[in-house]
């Protein structure tokens, strides 16, 4: 303990572990390729594949559970994750996220203006690809990758649009 | 008559020192790349990351050549 309090307080000044100004310009030009290496680590992590993420296939509903205009919750693809299924007017199925991309309210389907609502900040997602309409949310509800196989709906993986400028 | 090589010494000072504030500022501004870079592709934006790392590796080169600079005119002395 002496040593090292001898060694960090020394009494002599030669003994002491000045940092030079070289030094110091060393280790900031050291701090600067650091910087460089996870900047471009940051580059290389944004071009990795991510949009689309497939995960195993789960029955949500069956067709006769829904009918045109009409929602059906459900979760996928974990249990708290949740999910809203509409049949359109025009027959076919989207499934989004309920989850609002702003602060994660539940967001309900409104037939009357074809959009899915968030009534937490009044956010409001398009019907036809989950692109924002109106309010605070900064991204497009995720969609989720939707099959019909025989008298069933299911869901077979999530899409994250990429995000809106 | 004054010493050549202790003038040159004194101009060496001031030059170290401008190098050395111009890497500070530059690793300044590399850091506040660095932040900003990351909290947009934590919210998911990615627009900024690559013209950010090239920005990032021509700073990281100035500086080395800052450094070697140093080095040439330590040996030149």
């Amino acid at each position: 303990m002496d040593t090292r309090v001898q060694q960090d307080f020394p009494i002599d000044w030669e003994e002491d572990h000045y940092v030079s100004r070289r030094e110091f310009f060393k280790f900031m030009t050291l701090a600067s390729g650091g910087l460089a290496v996870g900047s471009v680590a940051l580059a290389a992590w944004s071009k990795l594949p991510r949009d689309e993420r497939h995960f195993e296939a789960s029955a949500v509903a069956k067709k006769n559970d829904l009918q045109p205009g009409k929602a059906f919750a459900f979760t996928y693809p974990r249990p708290t994750d949740l999910c809203i299924l509409i049949q359109k007017p025009d027959g076919s199925y989207v499934a989004y996220s309920r989850r609002c991309t702003h602060l994660s309210c539940p967001v309900d389907y409104q037939p009357e203006h074809n959009r899915l609502f968030c009534p937490c900040h009044n956010g409001a997602f398009s019907l036809e690809d989950g692109h924002v309409l109106q309010g605070p949310p900064p991204h497009p509800l995720p969609s989720i990758l939707l099959e019909v196989r025989g008298d069933e709906i299911w869901a077979v993986g999530v899409k994250s649009e990429a995000p809106s400028a | 008559m004054k010493n050549p090589a202790s003038m040159r010494r004194r101009q060496k000072s001031p030059v170290f020192v401008a190098l050395l504030l111009f890497n500070l500022v530059l690793v300044l501004i590399q850091l506040w790349l660095f932040v900003s870079v990351l909290e947009d592709v934590l919210v998911g934006q990615f627009r900024m990351a690559i013209p950010g790392a090239i920005t990032s590796l021509v700073i990281l080169v100035v500086n080395v050549w800052m450094l070697r600079g140093i080095g040439r005119m330590d040996s030149s002395s």
